[in-house]
């Protein structure tokens, strides 16, 4: 049972020095006033104000039920898919409002790619899930699939354990594997935000510590926003983090500062295990 | 804790497991049963024929008779002898029962000849040249409960004392019907002589006049080795001793005045002599075979040149048995053949069967004869024996070719696959194809196929996938309720309402069945072009409710601009003019209304495995398509149909083996007419109506009653395989799109 602050440096010591870009980040996601209801007398967010820096990676923590998956899924209106939601407040991506009318919703999430709490890879092979997105966008052509499905599997660390399988089904992968395919699938399209939803959850150990390695890697590239139930993974990973609570932002901070020296006294209780 | 709970638990256990399994091995053993069943009715089909020595005893008779007959319960036989004598006698006992008198005053007797196998009237020639006609007649009582036979001889036409030349006649031939009486006869020097005796009948007295009618035959080449009269004494046929045929048209005259020959040619294709030939039962068909153990049959056909040829139809294996004696059967288009050293053999014409060939049996020299019911052989040896067989034959006339392959019935002009299975008369070829009822069921389920299968997968993959929740709460079990709709309802106003409708109203149907696809893609065109505030208005997933005044409309307009249409296009006839111009025949009762009346049927069968298939695609699934940037539609054809890939196939399956085992729709709907003809304005006979026409028409064990059982069979094993495979290949995709 853990009562005292982690121990943010012992964490990471073991880690290699991050290669991500020196100085104070600029701002890749703002939220202004952001409310979110589910229908007519439910509201999961309440006024969310955040910027979300740059090629950074920024972590929500909270408790159940604290609309932290609903507020990650509000930036690439995945919550459009919930019959009767409703979205109030701007959403700022590169200074444009993603709930613009005039916004084309496919692009958005090109922009803006996504991983679930659980593998969901399609019923394809592994080759055919990755190239699944360019697909979609009308590129056909065999020398750019394969050197993309190489790539992004590269990236994701999956490369050398899946070369000689690639036309297999990819229902025949351990959830870990297919997790990092998913994550390969989603930076196939050169995404500018990667959002992921708990993706460690459904994981064992050893497959969650790869996620969180391929995290670090993915970073010098990607603004990564991950919502994660594990305190211990968002200090690890993360280099901002967001505490959330009843479906307000309580308080956010660098992930360092948060975990150190939170301001709030709710911030505090949470991270020292007193509730949640 | 009570003790007792875990062993009540065990026992819920138990008996749960044993419920279960007894369920589960009780619908198997169902399904085999009836398997069974049906193959247990079907089976004696295609079994053989069987013959056992039933009596034999010394022959009453000093001689060998010139002519043999069996009545109909096998009891009793009937001989005829050269001193114009006929014997009726026991056929176990040989006791002689009765003996008749065939004019003897006429003096000894040459020749006899039966009109046909089975009408008991006889010609008998005379040695001085008179022919008389006898029938003979078995009157069946019962006194004190036990059968007696009574038979009798009749003589026919005194008055018109026939006499053909002066001397004793070789050979004579009878026919009867109700046109006239004609004899055929060869006289001592070998030539032919015919004269016909028409009937007229004064309808004032009923009296039946005759007038006679020397007919003059033509000079034929060769020697006159046999000769045959058909059932409508138009033709005559002659053989000659080396094989050669002449048919000679009783009802035409050539150039000469004498009788026109129709056709000639050779019998047999290996050379030989004829050694035998019949008419087969009803008249048409001529058996022939060689000394070179051939056995054909040949009827006349039309030639298309607006004359009659003998053709050659079919050729029997004998297995190199030289035919001496062909006994046509009197019920069926069967014959027993005797070869010459006491071969048996049984054929059956149009199944092309050789259903028995027993070689060696004590046959001897003499005269022989097949009982009525075709159950018992009886011969009467010139060395002074009686014997009798017991011939087991039930069902001859089926074959596998005779079910699937084009067969040459007798009249019609070439081989043909026809289903006809009964008709007014004894002496009818029943026609048991089921090629026209198997294309009859495929073309059924094809044209409803047509109809139900995009209607229903594109309808579930709209309900599913991009209805609004709340509209498909309620459209759902509507359709699904549809199922429930008893099919003898929809096949009654299919039939009744809209065969006629569509009739009379075609252009309208055709127009809508082209306006309502476009119609419904151009107004989806339109509303995209709409603005958005307009768009705006309608939530996700209602648009269908603002399709339904489109298709209102496009229906109303249809039917309104008919006549127009109809008037412009067609010259006012549209069924005229697909007539005409198209050259297809329109019934009222076709493919098309089957089509929409079995598709209401199946739509809601498919409809609702597919939805539920589409439907229960993991969300997870759609929407890690979806976070890719893809659009709904991309998502549906890419993640989505691919996915409830195995639950469309089956509902599409389950929905075709529905189309192929329905009854009552096309029962009511297709004209139930056994054609073969892919057209959708004709229409069809099914395998599963037919067997609910003809069934209760059926004599139970006949062979009409075990073909319908092979045609349930048929059935059967055509919706077992479809639902397997559909079953495999589910299967095969669940293993490819499983484990979600």
């Amino acid at each position: 049972m853990q009562t005292h602050a982690l121990d943010i440096q012992a964490l990471k010591r073991d880690q290699a020095p991050s290669e991500g870009p020196a100085g104070p980040a600029e701002t890749s996601l703002r939220m202004e006033n952001l409310n979110l209801f589910y229908n007519q007398n439910s509201q999961a967010l309440f006024d969310i104000n955040l910027e979300i820096p740059r090629q950074r990676v920024t972590a929500f923590i909270g408790p159940s039920g604290c609309g932290k998956s609903s507020l990650l899924r509000c930036i690439n209106r995945m919550n459009d898919l919930v019959d009767g939601c409703r979205v109030q407040g701007r959403l700022l991506l590169d200074n444009e409002d993603v709930y613009d009318r005039r916004v084309d919703v496919a692009a958005l999430r090109r922009r803006v790619g996504m991983v679930f709490q659980k593998p969901n890879p399609f019923p394809k092979s592994i080759y055919e899930n990755v190239a699944y997105g360019l697909r979609i966008q009308g590129i056909n052509k065999k020398r750019v699939l394969d050197e993309v499905v190489e790539k992004s599997l590269r990236a994701a660390a999956l490369w050398d354990e899946v070369k000689d399988r690639l036309h297999e089904s990819a229902l025949g992968m351990s959830g870990g594997q297919q997790q990092r395919l998913v994550i390969a699938r989603t930076i196939a399209v050169e995404p500018e935000v990667l959002l992921l939803d708990e993706p460690a959850s459904a994981l064992d150990p050893i497959s969650t510590l790869k996620i969180e390695e391929l995290i670090y890697e993915l970073k010098s590239r990607y603004t990564i926003v991950i919502v994660t139930h594990n305190m211990q993974q968002a200090a690890r990973v993360s280099d901002m983090t967001a505490f959330m609570y009843m479906g307000k932002l309580i308080e956010y901070d660098d992930t360092d500062t948060l975990f150190t020296n939170p301001e709030q006294k709710q911030t505090e209780d949470y991270i020292t295990g007193r509730y949640g | 804790m009570s003790p007792f709970t875990p062993r009540w638990r065990h026992f819920k256990d138990r008996a749960a497991t044993v419920s279960v399994t007894a369920g589960g091995a009780g619908v198997l053993v169902a399904i085999l049963l009836i398997f069974f069943y049906l193959l247990y009715e079907v089976l004696p089909l295609f079994g053989n024929a069987s013959i056992e020595k039933r009596s034999e005893v010394a022959s009453p008779f000093a001689s060998a008779p010139l002519y043999l007959a069996v009545e109909e319960q096998t009891e009793m036989g009937f001989a005829v002898f050269a001193d114009a004598r006929g014997s009726f006698f026991q056929l176990d006992s040989g006791r002689v029962v009765l003996e008749a008198d065939l004019a003897t005053d006429l003096g000894p007797v040459s020749a006899v000849a039966e009109e046909s196998a089975g009408k008991r009237l006889l010609a008998v020639a005379h040695t001085s040249g008179a022919v008389s006609v006898h029938a003979h007649e078995y009157r069946l009582s019962y006194p004190g409960g036990e059968r007696l036979i009574t038979p009798r001889v009749e003589r026919l036409y005194p008055e018109l004392a026939i006499r053909i030349g002066e001397g004793p006649l070789q050979k004579l031939a009878l026919g009867d019907n109700d046109d006239a009486l004609l004899v055929v006869a060869q006289d001592a020097a070998g030539a032919l002589h015919a004269q016909r005796y028409n009937r007229s009948e004064n309808f004032l007295t009923g009296e039946v006049n005759f007038d006679l009618e020397i007919l003059p035959l033509p000079t034929l080449a060769g020697e006159t080795a046999d000769f045959h009269i058909d059932e409508n004494l138009h033709w005559l046929y002659h053989i000659d001793s080396k094989g050669g045929f002449a048919v000679i048209n009783l009802r035409q005259r050539d150039g000469t005045g004498k009788l026109e020959v129709a056709s000639r040619g050779e019998l047999f294709s290996g050379g030989g002599q004829l050694s035998e030939s019949a008419m087969l039962l009803g008249g048409i068909s001529l058996l022939a075979a060689s000394d070179r153990a051939e056995l054909v049959q040949y009827f006349m056909v039309r030639d298309g040149e607006g004359g009659h040829r003998l053709q050659r139809v079919r050729e029997f294996d004998t297995d190199g048995v030289s035919i001496a004696t062909l006994l046509p059967e009197h019920r069926r288009k069967g014959f027993v053949a005797l070869g010459r050293q006491g071969e048996v053999q049984i054929y059956h014409t149009t199944s092309h069967r050789r259903l028995l060939s027993e070689s060696a049996l004590p046959l001897g020299a003499g005269a022989a004869a097949i009982s009525p019911r075709a159950d018992a052989l009886l011969l009467v040896d010139a060395d002074g024996s009686l014997r009798s067989w017991h011939i087991d034959n039930e069902h001859p006339d089926v074959s596998w070719s005779a079910l699937w392959s084009e067969v040459w019935y007798e009249s019609y002009d070439e081989p043909a696959h026809v289903w006809q299975s009964s008709a007014s008369d004894n002496d009818f070829e029943p026609k048991y194809s089921f090629a026209p009822l198997a294309f009859g069921t495929l073309k059924a389920a094809f044209y409803t196929m047509m109809i139900a299968a995009p209607l229903a997968i594109c309808g579930a993959i709209y309900t599913a996938y991009f209805m609004a929740p709340a509209l498909r709460r309620k459209v759902k079990p509507v359709i699904e309720l549809m199922e429930a709709l008893p099919t003898v309802i929809l096949g009654f106003l299919a039939g009744l309402w809209l065969a006629p409708l569509i009739e009379d109203k075609l252009t309208a149907v055709v127009t809508l069945m082209l306006a309502l696809p476009v119609g419904v893609i151009l107004f989806a065109f339109l509303w995209s072009r709409l603005p958005l505030a307009i768009r705006a208005r309608l939530p996700d997933g209602w648009h269908a409710a603002v399709l339904v005044p489109v298709v209102l409309f496009i229906g109303y307009a249809s039917f309104a601009s008919n006549d127009v249409l109809e008037l412009w296009f067609f010259a006012g006839d549209m069924r005229g003019w697909i007539t005409t111009e198209l050259g297809i025949s329109f019934d009222q009762r076709n493919a098309l209304v089957v089509g929409i009346a079995m598709g209401m049927a199946v739509i809601p069968t498919i409809f609702s495995i597919a939805e539920d298939a589409i439907f229960s695609v993991p969300k997870h699934l759609s929407y890690g398509s979806l976070a890719l940037g893809a659009t709904p539609w991309q998502t549906l054809v890419g993640v989505v149909i691919p996915t409830a890939s195995p639950g469309i196939f089956s509902g599409l399956m389950i929905g075709l083996g529905r189309a192929v085992g329905e009854t009552m729709i096309v029962l009511m709907a297709t004209g139930n007419t056994p054609i073969m003809d892919a057209n959708i304005f004709e229409g069809m006979r099914t395998l599963s109506a037919n067997i609910a026409v003809e069934v209760p028409e059926a004599e139970v064990d006949s062979t009409h009653y075990r073909v319908l059982f092979l045609a349930a069979f048929v059935l059967f094993m055509f919706t077992f395989m479809v639902n397997t495979v559909a079953e495999l290949v589910r299967q095969r995709l669940r293993i490819k799109y499983g484990s979600l």
